[in-house]
């Protein structure tokens, strides 16, 4: 198979490169571009946190990747490539990889179940239709695989039906349905955002342990910049669309350039602050996507801005420690622009 | 966990709010009963801000409910300013709920689709007769919990974003001027950037209006934020009773040291900390005996299983229902 060819060759190139992708959705208002020209890498086994608001593309970029928008409406462009297979194309491998080589785990546990079947079946339902393992041999396989997720009594759960779980469970059963085919990536789509914090804890652990016995690589999204913040290797911000920093995490959050980000992590409230402290918070809210500000998006909102950012859309650039952002007053001044990438 | 007792109820004359022995039971059928909250005490002073706080199914809506007596609790008393509303018929209780208002989580489903924003501020103040200078207390809330009234008043809630619609929540909630604001996970369904925008508006609205707060909520870090002091609940039963600042510092109920550890913390050099709460929350339905957090407590002793511990002080204000708590304040 193609794939023990590339597993042989130990190749350089990153397992996910998504190049300048464009998503747009045809709305009654107009056109709206939900994700504008994103370019990333994701090498096997590592760990991307993509970190946004509410409306900044972060999750319609993942189902753009996985093909998962519908098909009325929406016009992608760009090019995704997992492992020298083209995702996007009219010759698209997408269905070959699902599940298999690319898994996902999304927000909400109980609607990515199907009520109306065991809890077993969801997996080895996949088990037998790509890994073709008879019904006792996926029977056997998925048990091991709910007692690896953490599920207590896992035979007796695999005859249970999603309803009879918690919130956490039904979530680590996801999580025991998209490992099942030994996936080299797994997106992660806000995995813990519905879970109380005690059982967000859990879940990524559970997701880091799993990523480090199984050498994965994972794309983590999530809103909280807290969750990203130990768990990632890198960290992409996203914004109206756009990646509007990007760095190795330590670097993301110690050397904040994008006043978003910095906004974003003023905004949060932190435990070992003293009660009663007013939060440093950004004021107004996202642009809207039909009806974008000429300059930098942010900058209706930015403290920092001036005329420039105004009239100029900031391109992202790369600074000289490999951290990227795209601001004409970035925090941390001054600093060597290396090279140019991204939307002009 | 699983404390009662009223060891830290406040002796003094200002207190707005009183909840004693308070129990909230919904029979499920079969003879079956689901104890949503058991045997809680409370107090809030006026002018304070009162944070309950624990994951899911602890019963911290249901006591929010119950202390506006929706529906009325299964046994137990609220005084609210002198008056048992428990002893109230049902219109005495209409007149004094005008001064108790409620936010609630999901900001758009609160709202009434097909009605503007002005007929929503307004309705409290057209039910109870307030009609003389109606329109300028709408404009009047309205701007002061930052909304533009001219933009507002005519649009309806689905032109409005999930924060804004926050806004317009808490707006009605003011119309009326209430004494006690209860808010049950107001701002847990909002970007960060909002929240930080919504709970500086709280603060800003509490001293504006010398409201008295009950805020409830499973964010630990949001609840010591906006709270005066903070009570911890755990499957229908108090563990922890702190001002804010105490209680993050010195937690003495391990249920409360594993819920300020789970906190996602947004500093990569912080090493993450190892799993602390294993398990999940037992069933209300058979609530383990002795203290209810035993089942997952790193600290149980046989003594658990058979005492329910009491709610005892171990500093100033500061109270915890725990037959170890020593051991975890070290």
């Amino acid at each position: 198979m193609h794939r023990a060819q590339i597993d042989s060759a130990a190749s350089p190139s990153p397992l996910l490169e998504v190049d300048d992708i464009r998503t747009d959705f045809t709305t009654d208002r107009g056109q709206l571009r939900a994700v504008d020209g994103v370019t990333l890498r994701v090498s096997a086994g590592e760990t991307l946190g993509i970190v946004g608001e509410s409306g900044s593309g972060k999750s319609v970029l993942m189902r753009t990747i996985m093909g998962l928008l519908p098909r009325h409406g929406v016009t992608v462009a760009g090019r995704a490539v997992f492992d020298g297979q083209d995702l996007l194309g009219p010759r698209r491998a997408t269905r070959t990889l699902w599940g298999t080589e690319i898994a996902m785990v999304f927000q909400d546990p109980m609607t990515a179940l199907n009520p109306t079947k065991r809890v077993g079946e969801h997996i080895t339902e996949s088990l037998r239709y790509h890994l073709r393992l008879g019904r006792r041999d996926a029977q056997r396989e998925a048990i091991s695989l709910l007692d690896q997720v953490g599920i207590p009594d896992a035979s007796h759960r695999f005859d249970q039906y999603p309803h009879e779980l918690s919130g956490g469970m039904r979530q680590r059963v996801t999580i025991a349905v998209a490992i099942a085919c030994r996936p080299r990536l797994l997106i992660a789509d806000e995995p813990t955002t519905a879970l109380d914090v005690t059982v967000q804890q859990q879940i990524l652990e559970l997701l880091a342990q799993l990523q480090r016995e199984r050498g994965m690589a994972m794309i983590l999204v999530t809103h909280d910049l807290g969750v990203v913040a130990g768990r990632t290797d890198r960290v992409a911000v996203m914004y109206a669309g756009r990646i509007i920093e990007t760095a190795d995490t330590a670097s993301t959050f110690e050397n904040v350039r994008h006043p978003y980000t910095e906004g974003l992590l003023a905004s949060i409230p932190r435990i070992e602050d003293p009660s009663q402290k007013t939060l440093d918070a950004l004021s107004g809210r996202p642009p809207d996507l039909v009806a974008l500000p000429a300059g930098c998006r942010f900058e209706p909102r930015c403290r920092y801005a001036t005329e420039q950012c105004r009239e100029v859309d900031p391109p992202l650039v790369t600074d000289e420690d490999g951290h990227a952002f795209a601001c004409w007053h970035p925090r941390r001044p001054p600093f060597h622009i290396r090279a140019t990438t991204g939307h002009s | 966990m699983a404390g009662s007792g009223t060891a830290h109820l406040q002796d003094d004359g200002d207190v707005v709010l009183r909840v004693e022995d308070l129990n909230v039971e919904f029979p499920i059928g079969q003879g079956r009963v689901v104890q949503a909250v058991s045997g809680i005490s409370f107090d809030i002073r006026r002018g304070e801000t009162v944070g309950l706080v624990g994951e899911s199914g602890c019963g911290k809506s249901t006591t929010g409910r119950a202390v506006l007596q929706l529906p009325r609790p299964t046994s137990g008393t609220v005084t609210f300013d002198g008056v048992d509303l428990g002893t109230l018929s049902d219109e005495a209780l209409r007149q004094t709920r005008v001064r108790m208002q409620m936010i609630l989580q999901d900001p758009v489903s609160s709202l009434n689709p097909r009605r503007t924003i002005r007929q929503i501020v307004g309705e409290g103040l057209t039910i109870w007769g307030r009609q003389d200078g109606r329109d300028a207390r709408i404009d009047e809330v309205l701007v002061s919990v930052g909304l533009d009234p001219a933009f507002v008043r005519d649009r309806r809630p689905h032109q409005f974003s999930g924060g804004q619609c926050q806004r317009i929540c808490i707006a009605r909630a003011l119309a009326l001027e209430p004494e006690l604001l209860v808010c049950d996970e107001p701002v847990s369904s909002l970007d960060v950037s909002v929240q930080a925008q919504l709970l500086n508006l709280l603060r800003d609205m509490k001293a504006a209006y010398g409201l008295t707060v009950m805020f409830i909520a499973h964010d630990l870090a949001v609840v010591k934020n906006i709270s005066d002091r903070v009570i911890v609940m755990y499957l229908g039963k108090i563990c922890e009773v702190a001002s804010a600042d105490t209680l993050f510092e010195t937690a003495a109920h391990p249920y409360t040291r594993a819920l300020v550890d789970a906190i996602p913390n947004p500093d990569p050099r912080r090493s993450v900390p190892a799993v602390g709460l294993r398990g999940e929350l037992p069933s209300p339905l058979s609530p383990p005996s002795g203290c209810r957090f035993r089942t997952r407590c790193p600290l149980a002793t046989e003594v658990c299983a058979v005492e329910e511990p009491q709610l005892r002080a171990v500093g100033d204000g500061h109270f915890v229902a725990c037959h170890h708590a020593g051991s975890v304040m070290e």
